[in-house]
């Protein structure tokens, strides 16, 4: 009888405990059931969103209510669902099943994207009562400034009507209009005129340096080329000594190498989560304005991600050789020599090529705040509402975008297929060598020109960068300043989340045109991938930044703007992607689906789609951290976020809050990044 | 006389690779190491060169204790003990004969051997060895660009270069077509007669232990349950150290 009491006591514990445990605080009952990783998320997830329904509820009012006096939200009924889910979870994890998590999804869904929708000022009514003005905003972008046309004593802007007009008459024989390159033209990729001599106008036409002196004026786009140049020039240079210092399996073997290895893992994290642009910010109090910070600022973002994805590399190169050198004899220093360096030659070369492709990008941009490059000609062209000027700057870097995209994949891949060459050089090698290097050395010596770098700015910082250091040591952490720095951060978060979700849901169906093994059968459809990609690449080609001034014309300034702009971009990224990812699909499983007499549709969802999902969610995941990052910034040219805030701190000389807005998208960035990290090794 | 007493190696994780091995190996024998995957035959030939650090027991080398030799000590020790790998652990985008020359790092002083600078006696060992091994022709070729057979050559010429007293071959012809293992293990039977070199040879295939071995053991589960001369190997000997379920099979 008491065996059977007791029984019975046991499975009223084990039935009930969970749930009610669950019931006080969401999650736990599925801990104490040995399902800490789920009862963790759903406490997460409880925890965030309650805070965030109260926080939307205080400072914009989402799903204001009033019962009987009391004011609440009424986010907060979903939000109990999701609890009242959470105990039901429990309640049958202890019957050996769990709740279906679809249902958690769409509750926790709803909470979030209500709240993002609010805070993002999604209007999208304003998309149609401002029409004229994307229609005049467009007409300008398709009509860059490139051509002037002379008549009545002055010249004016034309668009492409010139070309066609000036073509035309020529080929008719006719009076052309008198058609010339514009002003802007020159501003862009450079013009004869006058330029202060450097040493190196010294060493070769003996004049005195600062001296004006007539020359060849370097365009913005030819700057902007040399800054991503010499950025990835100097990334490489100091990330290869860091890469072995963050490398696990090399540290491992020397004494107090842990340590180091774990300090310059943390430091290479922290340098990693500041945007260029920020680094940018930061480096113009130290060097001031120009080509030369910019160059800083996308060497210390480089090299840290450099340095990172190098040290992973060495962590896997192949164990075997390191042991043979190991086994003859050989020292720590001639099994890196012998077994480490050989191994890991083609990765770090692919990866400096790619980064290149990033810094030309960065490049970009980094004149918003350094004051260098094509950046700077666009925030003058848009401040000055010279559109048409602002849209040849963004065709002219579409060009040099694709064409650097290009050369860095289309030379990835040759240095990754790593063919085996004769080791013994033929004369025409050498001399090629030779012109290689001869080309490299000019090259080298005209960026450095170009980009002003002087090196002697490095010691003889601004007058403010001293108080820089010290402010952002003691960075405030008033009450006041916190919470608009969190508002202003949960903003930024929120663009990222609904530009990823609204691009990602464009961006889907588009794949599928873009994808080369569904498309390209018949002429029609090949005609439809080459469009479908080439939208992407061009769009891609420009970077969100340089976006969001069409979009604050559009639908005027604020986080609408920016996210509208992030979403282009993940737009272009995530076809680019998921297209490719439908093209890597195996086709075996398709064959052997189809020859078990399934009809297409089945075809598609036992075949396709389980090949598809995990290559979606990590390319998903991916983009969101590549957004958050771009979140942060986009308010710079008035996309609103934490760029903004940040801006003004830098710009009214308020280093104390500057640090601690820098600080906080620090630890964001890495919570961020963790989590993710975490759901892709989860999920994908 | 290679003297192995007790030796007994515990992984981090718990796994017993080595229960206490003990057994004898005199100058100029070929020995072969058997036992199913996982017995622990590659982590005692690891042992020897301290590849792998034991956790207990001791190996005594003409009256060096290998196992208490420290830093420096163990190099030296290192560079007379040739090794042979069933993944050749050559690297792959090195010629043959930067490959075939970093046998000798544990001869070179280490500055000039970062810069890759080798002296001439150095050059003309690699040209002898590679010819000896029939490769001479390959001095200059990616490693990556020979075959398995070729690499293992390669891997043979590369211990000769360290003029060893001993060679440990793991495993040298498991990743090789059956075809091909004579050609290699004719090699390290040649070394063995010839020049009087040790061979400590872990093997698969017992007919290759009769062909070549002067004298075997057993490994089975991290402990030694055979020593002796291979043709004593009979039926209820090899039930006990591959299992119940093994069958003999042959390769020619």
């Amino acid at each position: 009888m008491t065996s059977t009491s007791k029984q019975k006591s046991n499975i009223m514990k084990s039935t009930l405990f969970a749930p009610l445990l669950s019931l006080i605080i969401p999650g736990s009952g599925q801990m104490a059931l040995k399902k800490p990783w789920r009862g963790f998320t759903v406490f997460i997830i409880t925890a965030v969103l309650a805070f965030l329904v109260e926080w939307g509820l205080k400072y914009y009012e989402i799903g204001k209510m009033t019962i009987g006096g009391w004011t609440t939200s009424w986010l907060w009924i979903p939000l109990i669902l999701f609890w009242l889910w959470n105990v039901l979870d429990a309640y049958l994890i202890s019957k050996q099943k769990t709740a279906p998590v679809i249902v958690a999804v769409i509750l926790a869904a709803t909470v979030l994207y209500l709240i993002a929708w609010i805070v993002t000022d999604i209007n999208l009514d304003r998309l149609v009562t401002r029409f004229d003005a994307a229609k005049t905003v467009a007409t300008k972008v398709v009509n860059p400034d490139y051509f002037q046309v002379y008549s009545n004593g002055e010249y004016k802007v034309c668009g492409w009507k010139c070309l066609w007009e000036y073509v035309s008459a020529k080929v008719k024989d006719e009076p052309a209009p008198l058609v010339s390159l514009s002003d802007n033209v020159g501003d862009i990729f450079g013009r004869k005129g006058t330029i202060t001599a450097t040493w190196w106008e010294k060493l070769t036409r003996g004049v005195q340096i600062g001296e004006r002196i007539p020359g060849f004026e370097t365009g913005k786009l030819i700057e902007t080329i040399a800054i991503g140049l010499m950025a990835t020039l100097f990334s490489t240079i100091f990330a290869i000594p860091i890469s072995f210092l963050a490398a696990h399996n090399i540290m491992s073997h020397v004494p107090g190498g842990k340590l180091i290895y774990y300090i310059v893992r943390t430091l290479l994290n922290i340098v990693r989560a500041v945007d260029t642009v920020v680094w940018g910010l930061l480096i113009i109090v130290w060097v001031g304005l120009g080509s030369f910070a910019g160059v800083i600022a996308l060497t210390i973002h480089s090299v840290a991600a450099l340095a990172k994805l190098y040290s992973e590399e060495i962590e896997h190169i192949d164990p075997g050789p390191v042991e043979a050198i190991e086994a003859t004899g050989g020292n720590f220093f001639q099994v890196i020599r012998y077994a480490v360096i050989p191994q890991i030659i083609p990765s770090f070369l692919s990866y400096t090529l790619l980064r290149w492709d990033i810094n030309m990008r960065s490049a970009t941009v980094i004149g918003f705040v350094a004051g260098g490059g094509i950046g700077f000609f666009v925030l003058e062209t848009i401040r000055v509402g010279g559109y048409q000027q602002y849209a040849a700057a963004l065709w002219a870097v579409a060009v040099v975008i694709i064409l650097v995209d290009l050369i860095s994949s289309k030379w990835r891949n040759r240095i990754l297929e790593d063919k085996p060459r004769a080791a013994q050089k033929t004369t025409w090698s050498k001399i090629r060598s030779l012109i290689y290097l001869i080309l490299g050395v000019a090259a080298f010596i005209y960026c450095w020109n170009v980009t002003s770098i002087n090196l002697k700015n490095l010691f003889n910082p601004g007058v403010t960068f001293g108080r820089l250091l010290k402010d952002f040591v003691s960075i405030d952490l008033s009450p006041s300043v916190l919470a608009g720095v969190t508002k202003q951060m949960i903003t930024t978060i929120m663009q990222a989340l609904m530009a990823t979700t609204l691009g990602a849901i464009v961006a889907l169906p588009f794949s599928f045109l873009a994808a080369k093994n569904l498309t390209g059968k018949s002429r029609f459809s090949a005609w439809i991938y080459v469009i479908t990609r080439g939208v992407f690449n061009v769009l891609r080609s420009i970077e969100a930044l340089l976006y969001v001034a069409i979009f604050v014309y559009w639908v005027g300034i604020g986080p609408f703007a920016g996210m509208l702009a992030l979403a282009i971009t993940t737009f272009a990224l995530i076809g680019k992607l998921f297209s490719e990812a439908i093209e890597n699909i195996d086709t075996g499983p398709i064959e052997a689906v189809t020859a078990t007499g399934a009809n297409k549709l089945q075809m598609i969802i036992y075949a396709i789609v389980p090949q598809i999902t995990p290559p979606f969610l990590s390319y998903l995941i991916y983009q969101w951290d590549i957004n958050i990052r771009m979140a942060t910034i986009i308010g710079f040219a008035g996309g609103g976020g934490i760029g903004l805030t940040l801006n003004n701190y830098f710009g009214s000389l308020q280093y104390h809050k500057a640090g601690t807005v820098v600080a906080i998208i620090v630890i964001v960035v890495a919570i961020l990044d963790f989590t993710s990290a975490k759901i892709r090794e989860k999920f994908v | 006389m290679l003297i192995v007493k007790d030796l007994v190696k515990t992984y981090p994780n718990g796994t017993q690779a080595l229960k206490g091995v003990s057994f004898e190996v005199e100058e100029g024998e070929f020995l072969a190491v058997i036992g199913l995957s996982g017995s622990g035959k590659s982590t005692l030939l690891r042992c020897i060169n301290r590849l792998i650090e034991p956790t207990s027991g001791t190996i005594l080398w003409n009256d060096i204790d290998i196992t208490a030799a420290k830093g420096k000590e163990i190099r030296l020790i290192r560079r007379q003990i040739g090794m042979i790998f069933q993944q050749f652990n050559l690297v792959k985008r090195s010629s043959v004969n930067t490959n075939v020359l970093s046998g000798r790092l544990g001869y070179v002083p280490t500055f000039p051997s970062l810069l890759h600078s080798f002296s001439k006696a150095d050059h003309e060992r690699a040209r002898n060895n590679l010819a000896m091994v029939g490769l001479e022709d390959k001095a200059h070729v990616r490693a990556d660009s020979l075959s398995g057979g070729q690499q293992q050559r390669v891997g043979i010429a590369r211990a000769l270069m360290q003029e060893p007293k001993i060679i440990l071959a793991d495993e040298p012809v498991a990743s090789l077509d059956p075809v091909l293992a004579h050609s290699i293990l004719k090699y390290l039977e040649q070394l063995n007669k010839e020049r009087g070199i040790t061979v400590l040879c872990s093997l698969h295939f017992l007919d290759l232990v009769h062909r070549y071995a002067t004298r075997a053991i057993a490994l089975k589960d991290g402990q030694v349950v055979f020593k002796g001369l291979p043709s004593e190997i009979d039926d209820k000997q090899f039930k006990e150290i591959y299992g119940q379920d093994a069958e003999r099979i042959e390769i020619s």
